[in-house]
C-alpha cells in the first residue's frame, strides 16, 4: 500500500494505492492519526488506486471517521473503482460517508 | 591440550631469545671489533715507546764508543805523533771507555814512517787487564781487509757487520773504523783507520731483557738483514730475515725485511713468524749502525684477555637467554594458564551446562576483563534463555489457551445438521474454517417458533483473538434479539445499537439475518453490509439475491435497516457466505471472484447440501495453496416446502 498526501487549501488530499488488508490497514490509520495529531481536521481520500480492501480496512477508515466525528472533521472519499467501489456499495458505507467522482469534487463539497 | 610448540608461551619465548640473541650477537660484535682495535692501538703505541727507549740507550752507547776513535782521529790529523805517545793514547782511550773491548790504530802502509810496512799498534781487554799487539803481518796484510778498506773507500767512518770474535773468547763484537788523513804536500792524504771494537754482550742482554707478554720477544737486525740479537740463538749471525722469510715462504716478511734494513719504521701485522703463529710486529731503525731493532707481540697473547672475556659474556649471555626463556614461558603461561582454563570452562558452557562457574580472576589485565566478559556473558545467556524458556512456556500456554478458545469460538457454532429432527422442511449445512486459530466470522441457526426459521451469517472486520471477542458477543446478541415476532431489520437495528455504543476501536460485524417462513417459503431478510447471497433456483438460474446494501452492524449508532422478502419455492437453495470465499486469494493475489462463486454454484447444483460445502471448501484450500488469507464461512440452506407437502422424503433423517 501507497500513500500520498497533498495538502489543498481546505482539505488534505490522501491518495491511497495498493491493497489495504488486515496488514496494511493499520499503516493507514496510523498516517491518517499523523495527519489529525498535526491539526488536519478535512481529508479527501483518493482511492482510485486501491484495488482491494478488505473488513480490516473498513474498520480502519471507520475509527478515522469516529476520530473526525469528534473533532467536527470531514473524510470525503473520491475515485472508488471497482472492487473498493462494491465493497462500499455492499457494507453501506457509500450511505454514511460523502463519496465523489474526482478529488476537484470532493474539494468542492466540502 | 595444545602442545607445547604451539602456544602462546612458547612462542613469546622463541620471539623473545630470537631477538635478545640477535641484539646480544650485534652488541657483542661491535663491542669486540672495538675492543680489537683498542688494543692494537694501544699495542703499537707501547711497542714504539718500548722500542724508542731500547734504540735511544743503544744509539747513546753507540755514539760514546764512536768518539773514542773520531776523537783520535782529530789528534792523529793534527800533525805527527811520537810511537809512545800514539800507544798511550790507545791505552788510556781503553781504560777509559768500559764499553770498549779494545782499540787500535791501523796505518796504511809506510804511512807512519818509509820503515814499517805493517803498523797497528792494538790494545785489548784480556779478563781483568789490558793486553797490547802489533796487527800485521805476513799472515794478517790487515790493510787487504773489510774493515780497512771499506772506511778508507767510502771515507768516512762505517760500523762493521756484527761478527764473532774467534781469538778473543767467541764474543759477539762489531767494530766502529773511522778513516783518518794526513796533509801531505798540501793535499788530503789518507793515512789509516782507527778502529774501536765493542762487545756486544751489554746489547744481548739489553735486547734479550725485552719481554713481552709470555712469548713476546725483541730481535735486532744488521745492515745486511743478519740476526744480530735473537732469542732463538741459532739464528744470531747464522741466518738472514731474508733467509727466514725464504724458508717459510713468506713474501711478506721478506718486504718487512727489505724495509727494515732501508731503515723505516712500522707497526704491522704478520702472519707467522718462528712458531707461525699471528702478531704485530713493531720495528725502528737504530740509525748510526744501521741496524733495525723489532719487537714482536703474539697475536693470541695479546687478545688473551678480550678472550677470556668473551668466554665469559658467551657464557652469561647463554645463562641469562635461558633464565630469559624460562621467566618469559613461566610469565607466559601465568598469563594463558586462566586461558586455558577459560577455554575449557567455555567448551563446558558450550555443551549446555551453563551453571559450570567460570575459574576465578583477579587480575586486571586483558585476561581478566576477557574473562570477566565470559562470566557476564555466560550469566546473560542464562538468563536470555531462562526468558526465551520463560516466552516459549507463555507462548505455548497462550497457544494452548487459543486452542481452547478456538473450541469454545467452535461451540458456540451450531453443528448439528440438519439442524432439527423435528423440522423437515428443510435441510442446511454451514462450514467455518478459521485463518487463524479464532475468528471473526460466525452464523446460528434456530427456530424462532414452529414456522419461523431464522439464520444469520456474520463476519467481523479484522482477524484474531478482537474478532473472535466480537464475534462472541455478536452472536449472543442475534440470539437473544432475534426472538419471535421480531422482524429481522429491527434485530440489526437492535444488534446495532449494542454494538456501536463505546466502540472506540470502531470495530463493526457485516451480518445477513433471515427469517424462513417455513409454511410459504417466504424469506425476510435484512442486510447489514454483508455480502449479497445467492439463490440456487431448484433446476433453473443461479444468481445473487438482488437486494442493496444497508450499513454494517455496530459502526453507527442510530442506523436504520432495510427490510427484503423473496420466496423460496420447494428444491430452491439459499447460499451465504462471507468475503472469505470470494476473496480467497491465489499466490498471485487474483480474488476467487463473485463470477467464479456462481460458476462453480452452477456446477454442483444437484449434490446434497453437505458435499456443495465440503467441495467448494476443498476448492478453495486448493486456490490459496493452503495460505488462508481470511475466515471462510459458507451456509447452504434448501428449502423442501411445507410439512404436507415434502418432497425430500430423505431430509427426514436425523
Amino acid at each position: 500500500m501507497n500513500i500520498a498526501v497533498k495538502k489543498e487549501s481546505n482539505a488534505l488530499v490522501v491518495t491511497v494505492s495498493g491493497r489495504m488488508d488486515a496488514v496494511t490497514a493499520p499503516e493507514f490509520e496510523k498516517s491518517i492519526s499523523g495527519f489529525i495529531a498535526q491539526g488536519e481536521k478535512v481529508f479527501v481520500i483518493n482511492l482510485s488506486g486501491l484495488e482491494y480492501i478488505s473488513s480490516a480496512g473498513l474498520r480502519s477508515i471507520l475509527a478515522c471517521a469516529k476520530r473526525l466525528k469528534e473533532l467536527a472533521g470531514k473524510l470525503i472519499f473520491s475515485g472508488l473503482q471497482g472492487h473498493v467501489k462494491e465493497v462500499f456499495a455492499i457494507s453501506g458505507f457509500h450511505g454514511i460517508f460523502k463519496i465523489c467522482d474526482s478529488d476537484a469534487e470532493g474539494l468542492r463539497a466540502i | 591440550m595444545i602442545e607445547f610448540r604451539k602456544s602462546i608461551a612458547f612462542r613469546l619465548a622463541r620471539i623473545f631469545s630470537v631477538s635478545v640473541i640477535l641484539i646480544f650477537f650485534m652488541i657483542f660484535g661491535l663491542y669486540y671489533r672495538f675492543t680489537r682495535r683498542m688494543i692494537e692501538k694501544s699495542t703499537a703505541e707501547n711497542a714504539k715507546n718500548l722500542t724508542l727507549g731500547t734504540v735511544m740507550r743503544i744509539e747513546g752507547i753507540l755514539r760514546s764508543v764512536q768518539q773514542v776513535p773520531e776523537n783520535m782521529a782529530g789528534v792523529l790529523e793534527r800533525g805527527p805523533v811520537e810511537k809512545k805517545q800514539l800507544l798511550a793514547l790507545i791505552k788510556s782511550a781503553v781504560e777509559k771507555n768500559p764499553e770498549l773491548y779494545g782499540c787500535g790504530v791501523s796505518f796504511a802502509p809506510y804511512s807512519f814512517d818509509r820503515k814499517s810496512l805493517y803498523f797497528a799498534p792494538y790494545y785489548y781487554r784480556n779478563k781483568d787487564s789490558l793486553s797490547f799487539a802489533w796487527l800485521g803481518g805476513e799472515n794478517y796484510r790487515y790493510f787487504v781487509s773489510d774493515w780497512f778498506q771499506i772506511p778508507k773507500e767510502l771515507g768516512k767512518p762505517q760500523w762493521s757487520e756484527p761478527y764473532f770474535d774467534t781469538g778473543g773468547g767467541n764474543i759477539l763484537m762489531a767494530s766502529y773504523s773511522v778513516p783518518f788523513y794526513r796533509k801531505i804536500n798540501g793535499r788530503q792524504t789518507f793515512a789509516g783507520v782507527i778502529c774501536a771494537d765493542m762487545s756486544l754482550q751489554w746489547l744481548r742482554e739489553m735486547v734479550s731483557s725485552i719481554k713481552i707478554l709470555d712469548t713476546g720477544y725483541a730481535f735486532l737486525l744488521s745492515r745486511n738483514g743478519n740476526f744480530v740479537m735473537h732469542p732463538d740463538a741459532k739464528l744470531i749471525m747464522n741466518e738472514t730475515i731474508f733467509g727466514v722469510a725464504e724458508g717459510l715462504g713468506d713474501k711478506k716478511l721478506r718486504e718487512i725485511g727489505r724495509d727494515m734494513i732501508r731503515g723505516k719504521r712500522a707497526f704491522v701485522r704478520i702472519q707467522q713468524l718462528d712458531a707461525g703463529r699471528p702478531g704485530f710486529l713493531y720495528y725502528t731503525p737504530v740509525t748510526s749502525a744501521g741496524w733495525s731493532l723489532a719487537v714482536l707481540f703474539p697475536w693470541d697473547e695479546l687478545m688473551a684477555d678480550i678472550a677470556h672475556l668473551n668466554q665469559l659474556v658467551l657464557l652469561l649471555g647463554t645463562v641469562g637467554m635461558l633464565l630469559l626463556f624460562g621467566v618469559v614461558v613461566s610469565e607466559a603461561r601465568a598469563i594463558t594458564g586462566p586461558l586455558t582454563g577459560m577455554a575449557d570452562a567455555t567448551a563446558e558452557i558450550a555443551s549446555g551446562n551453563l551453571d559450570f562457574t567460570m575459574p576465578e580472576t583477579l587480575s586486571q589485565d586483558e585476561v581478566g576483563m576477557l574473562s570477566r566478559a565470559f562470566s557476564s556473558m555466560q550469566q546473560s545467556l542464562k538468563s536470555h534463555i531462562a526468558r526465551l524458556t520463560e516466552t516459549t512456556a507463555a507462548k505455548e500456554r497462550i497457544e494452548s489457551e487459543l486452542n481452547i478458545a478456538r473450541e469454545i469460538q467452535l461451540s458456540i457454532l451450531p453443528k448439528i445438521f440438519p439442524p432439527f429432527a423435528g423440522m423437515p422442511e428443510l435441510d442446511l449445512f454451514a462450514v467455518l474454517k478459521s485463518a487463524r486459530e479464532v475468528g471473526g466470522d460466525l452464523y446460528d441457526f434456530f427456530a424462532m417458533d414452529d414456522d419461523h426459521f431464522c439464520f444469520v451469517i456474520g463476519d467481523v472486520s479484522g482477524k484474531g483473538v478482537p474478532a473472535s471477542l466480537f464475534m462472541a458477543v455478536t452472536k449472543t446478541l442475534f440470539k437473544a434479539t432475534a426472538v419471535k415476532d421480531t422482524p429481522p431489520e429491527v434485530v440489526l437495528g437492535k444488534v446495532n445499537g449494542e454494538l456501536s455504543k463505546g466502540n472506540e476501536k470502531a470495530m463493526f460485524v457485516t451480518a445477513f439475518l433471515a427469517i424462513l417462513n417455513t409454511k410459504t417459503g417466504v424469506i425476510e431478510f435484512s442486510n447489514g453490509g454483508h455480502n449479497l447471497p445467492v439463490v440456487i433456483r431448484k433446476g433453473g438460474s443461479v444468481e445473487y439475491l438482488r437486494q442493496t446494501g444497508g450499513m454494517v452492524v455496530g459502526a453507527m449508532e442510530g442506523v436504520e435497516f432495510e427490510r427484503g422478502t423473496m420466496t423460496l419455492a420447494p428444491g430452491d437453495r439459499f447460499f451465504l457466505y462471507t468475503d472469505g470465499v470470494t476473496e480467497a486469494m491465489d499466490e498471485n493475489k487474483v480474488l476467487f471472484s463473485d463470477e467464479r462463486l456462481l460458476r462453480e454454484l452452477k456446477l454442483l447444483e444437484g449434490l446434497p447440501v453437505k458435499d456443495v460445502l465440503n467441495r467448494l471448501l476443498a476448492m478453495l484450500v486448493a486456490y490459496s495453496k493452503g495460505d488462508q488469507s481470511d475466515d471462510i464461512t459458507m451456509m447452504l440452506l434448501e428449502y423442501q416446502g411445507p410439512k404436507s407437502a415434502r418432497i425430500n422424503p430423505a431430509a427426514s433423517r436425523g
